[in-house]
């Protein structure tokens, strides 16, 4: 058994499995049908650049391409640029390697009518530039599936336009103000030499307004960041960083210009420049940062349908999803997702829900079946009566809760700028009792001057305004690493001093599945009875009592049961070669006059044929393996761990006890959940709240940190602050645990500037500082906090 | 040294690297740094087959221009 390589994909599979095709061999008929379309387009050297990468094979599972062409979506999606020509923006799925993205450029290059098709090698994001009239978008989209990719578009609108721009903005402020410092900096070795040796005043003046060209657009270009920041932050009389930054840079810009003119001393223009070109970097760390996390979260691609196609008689019309009523009949092909709520009326199939619950399991829908609005259709045509409008549909009531949520979130305002303020109107009034103090020794005035407007310089804040984002960069790192995304970074000290961690039980701490601990058989019986029944439902307890019976009876088979019957919170019954079976719990055995001793902690599943009890079964929902570890470490860390969960007392106490929380509400429904939080959240805690997307959607609202586990839905994805890859309470602790030492390290470097100064304030107020002094203090304030921060990064990897 | 040689030197300079930070400038606004990955890599696509190919691209952009007027 030799193992070949597949032409097309290059993953290794043994020489009898594979497909013969002449001298080549395929892993699939998919591999070997793009193999062959390369070839056609002359487009064969992709195997070449792809080096040693592997592919994955094509899937089969699309949405319908035409809907790319549908009014709606281009309406949302498509825009016309200035030659008239159309753009979409859309995510490429299925790039491995640099190889990938050039054989999609050159793929659709080759097609006749589009103009441009430009990928991000980065973040896997196109943008497509076509003629309409020469080609469909769907088209285009069938192109890039015919050679094994997938692509669908997002919103490029909203927040990635402004956050690009921002980007941009931000590197050539960045450039304009390096080059200006470096510059200057060359340029005041001389001042500096000439301080101490000598220098004519002719010579000063011609280097001090070569620094002074240089400062001008540092500060207006480059400092307009600041200025801008400033304004908005009076005007909400707020005294901000930014503030700071700009009374200190401008008086010493004045200030020098001053000196300048009139020829009487030292200019202070690299220390200008400086402090924007430090706390700039500053900032554009920040954006940095927050561009990353976008990207991640847009790859995750989420759309809703904008039309909806309504069965009328013999007709199909499409209407826009807002002119549905209820009653209307809705037709949903395979592949198209679903936008309005309703009631399966003909056809069957599979659905994938997971955009709402995560589970990735496809659910099987009948007539009679309920359809939810977000779901997506994989192998069904079905016709259903709307029940709902699109407005209360289950998505968007969702939406709307989501975006309420959000604006009231409560923001827990950030260290650093709490400092800031009280830093600045120290600095100010200690500058002012200076200039007086020298003023009456008595000195000149300019002397006095200049020893005041010192303070001012040297109490840079570089160090202070460098704390934050630096501290935040390592943090955002170091979570990145370990698939936590912090949605800001002011998450990261909201969830540092949080006192209290509310966990869901179902599917949070215990794995969502209950499973078969205990079997009581009292009789023999049939098991291909007992497996077929439970088979026929889709219940978490029939499906543990499936996985039981296929792990235990390798022998079982399912075969049809007559008459089945699922009863709702009771069980199933159903009748099998002419014998009455029935599987389910206390109640509907209560139901068909058999008697039970229905307590326990568990859940219990009686099974009887013809009227008689046979087996019990008990099975209990495990927790997560790691569950108990990462809730005594959060209980280590002081928080106070409370589990809420809809359950019965008895299983929650004993789920608690193995896990370790001790304080536990049970029988709670989700209004109650989220009345627990907000009573917490008055009460003075700072609350993390981890649940599930859709029942805890309202607790995790009221939430200081709302975590979704689930990540595979989108739900989850919205509501989550910090949003946890890895889907565990592990996880959870983890992040915790970063989110800590994030803040510590916060502390650490405002601790580092604070001493610096108390420091360097008096050499000013004594006068010592000129501009070689300001210019080193700031450079070594910044080196210092930044070197902490990678010490710690270092540290904890 | 005389003040104006002085003033000549350091107007030079900075002219000089006033070139070289327009030229990045442009670079930036013109969206050549946006993508790192494909500043690496786009060297080994560099032949004589891309410039082709750009050129195709262009031409076709071109043709339609010349034929589609959209009115306004």
């Amino acid at each position: 058994m030799s193992k070949v390589k597949c032409d097309h994909c290059h993953l290794e599979f043994s020489d009898e499995v594979m497909i013969h095709d002449g001298e080549r061999r395929f892993c699939c008929n998919g591999c070997q049908g793009i193999y062959h379309l390369l070839k056609d387009e002359g487009l064969e050297s992709f195997y070449a650049k792809m080096g040693d990468t592997t592919l994955s094979p094509p899937t089969e599972q699309f949405e319908a391409s035409s809907n790319f062409d549908t009014p709606a979506f281009h309406e949302r999606f498509v825009t016309l640029n200035k030659e008239g020509l159309s753009q979409v923006s859309l995510v490429i799925e299925g790039i491995h390697c640099a190889a990938c993205v050039w054989l999609n450029e050159k793929a659709l290059h080759k097609m006749d009518g589009v103009i441009e098709a430009h990928i991000n090698y980065t973040n896997n994001k196109a943008r497509i530039t076509w003629d309409h009239d020469t080609v469909k978008l769907s088209a285009i989209i069938d192109m890039i599936r015919a050679i094994g990719y997938n692509a669908f578009p997002y919103d490029a609108s909203l927040q990635e336009v402004r956050a690009n721009r921002e980007r941009k903005e931000y590197y050539l402020r960045m450039a304009v103000a390096t080059f200006a410092t470096m510059n200057m900096m060359w340029i005041a070795v001389a001042q500096y030499a000439g301080y101490f040796t000598g220098i004519t005043q002719e010579i000063k003046t011609i280097l001090n307004v070569a620094e002074w060209v240089l400062a001008t657009p540092v500060l207006f270009y480059s400092g307009w960041v600041f200025y801008r920041g400033a304004y908005y932050g009076l005007r909400n009389q707020a005294v901000t960083m930014d503030l700071l930054v700009v009374t200190g840079s401008s008086l010493a810009y004045l200030y020098s210009i001053y000196i300048t003119v009139f020829e009487k001393g030292e200019a202070y223009f690299d220390s200008v420049a400086m402090i924007i070109t430090f706390v700039l970097f500053g900032k554009f760390l920040e954006v940095l940062s927050r561009k990353n996390a976008a990207d991640t979260l847009d790859i995750i691609g989420k759309h809703i349908p904008r039309e909806v196609s309504i069965v009328e008689g013999e007709n199909v019309r499409e209407i826009n999803v807002n002119d549905v009523k209820i009653g209307d009949v809705i037709l949903i092909r395979s592949g198209e997702k679903s936008a309005i709520d309703g009631e399966v009326i003909a056809g069957e199939g599979s659905f994938d829900e997971s955009s709402l619950t995560g589970e990735s399991e496809p659910i099987f829908k009948r007539p009679g079946d309920a359809i939810i609005s977000g779901t997506t259709s994989i192998d069904a045509l079905i016709h259903y009566r709307a029940l709902k409008d699109y407005a209360h549909s289950t998505l968007s009531n969702l939406v709307n809760l989501l975006e309420n949520a959000m604006s009231h979130k409560p923001r827990i305002e950030q260290l650093a700028n709490r400092l800031s303020q009280h830093f600045s109107s120290a600095i100010l009034f200690l500058a002012v009792a200076t200039f007086w103090a020298w003023y009456f020794w008595p000195h000149t005035f300019d002397r006095a001057l200049m020893v005041g407007i010192s303070v001012i310089i040297i109490a840079c804040p570089c160090a202070l305004a460098l704390a934050t984002p630096v501290a935040t960069l390592v943090g955002l790192a170091l979570g990145a690493k370990r698939g936590i995304l912090f949605k800001s970074a002011a998450q990261i000290e909201t969830m540092a001093k949080a006192t209290m961690v509310v966990l869901d039980k179902t599917g949070t701490i215990t794995q969502g599945r209950p499973e078969v601990v205990y079997s009581t058989l009292l009789k023999k019986f049939d098991m291909s009875d007992l497996y077929s029944l439970v088979n026929s439902s889709k219940h978490p307890i029939s499906k543990g009592m499936a996985r039981y019976l296929e792990r235990t009876e390798s022998s079982v088979q399912a075969g049809v049961i007559e008459e089945a019957s699922e009863i709702p919170a009771r069980g199933i019954v159903g009748r099998s070669r002419g014998v009455m079976i029935a599987g389910g719990n206390g109640r509907l055995m209560e139901d068909l006059g058999i008697s039970v001793d229905d307590t326990s902690e568990r859940s219990l599943f009686y099974y009887a044929v013809n009227g008689e009890l046979v087996a019990v079964f008990e099975l209990r929902d495990l927790p997560k393996e790691d569950s108990a570890e990462a809730i005594k470490s959060l209980k280590k860390a002081s928080l106070r761990v409370i589990m809420l969960t809809g359950d019965h007392e008895a299983a929650a106490l004993q789920i608690a006890r193995e896990v370790g929380i001790d304080e536990v509400h049970a029988h709670l429904s989700p209004q109650d959940k989220a009345e627990f939080v907000a009573r917490a959240h008055d009460e003075g805690y700072i609350v993390i709240m981890a649940g599930d997307g859709i029942n805890d959607l309202l607790a995790l609202a009221n939430a200081d940190i709302a975590i979704a586990m689930g990540s595979g839905s989108d739900i989850a994805i919205e509501v989550s602050d910090v949003v946890l890859l890895g889907d565990t309470l592990t996880s959870l602790a983890e992040a915790y645990a970063i989110s800590r030492r994030t803040y510590g390290l916060i502390k650490q470097n405002l601790g580092i500037s604070l001493v610096y100064n108390t420091i360097t304030i008096p050499m000013a107020m004594m006068g010592f500082v000129i501009p070689l002094i300001a210019a080193i203090s700031m450079s070594f304030s910044s080196l210092l906090v930044v070197g902490n921060s990678m010490r710690s990064r270092w540290l904890y990897k | 040294m005389d003040g104006w040689v002085v003033a000549m030197m350091l107007g030079a300079s900075l002219f000089l690297g006033g070139i070289a930070l327009a030229a990045f400038l442009w670079g930036i606004k013109n969206g050549q740094f946006d993508d790192e990955t494909k500043m690496m890599n786009q060297v080994l696509y560099d032949d004589e087959s891309e410039l082709n190919d750009a050129a195709a691209q262009d031409r076709k952009r071109e043709a339609l221009k010349k034929t589609a007027y959209k009115p306004e």
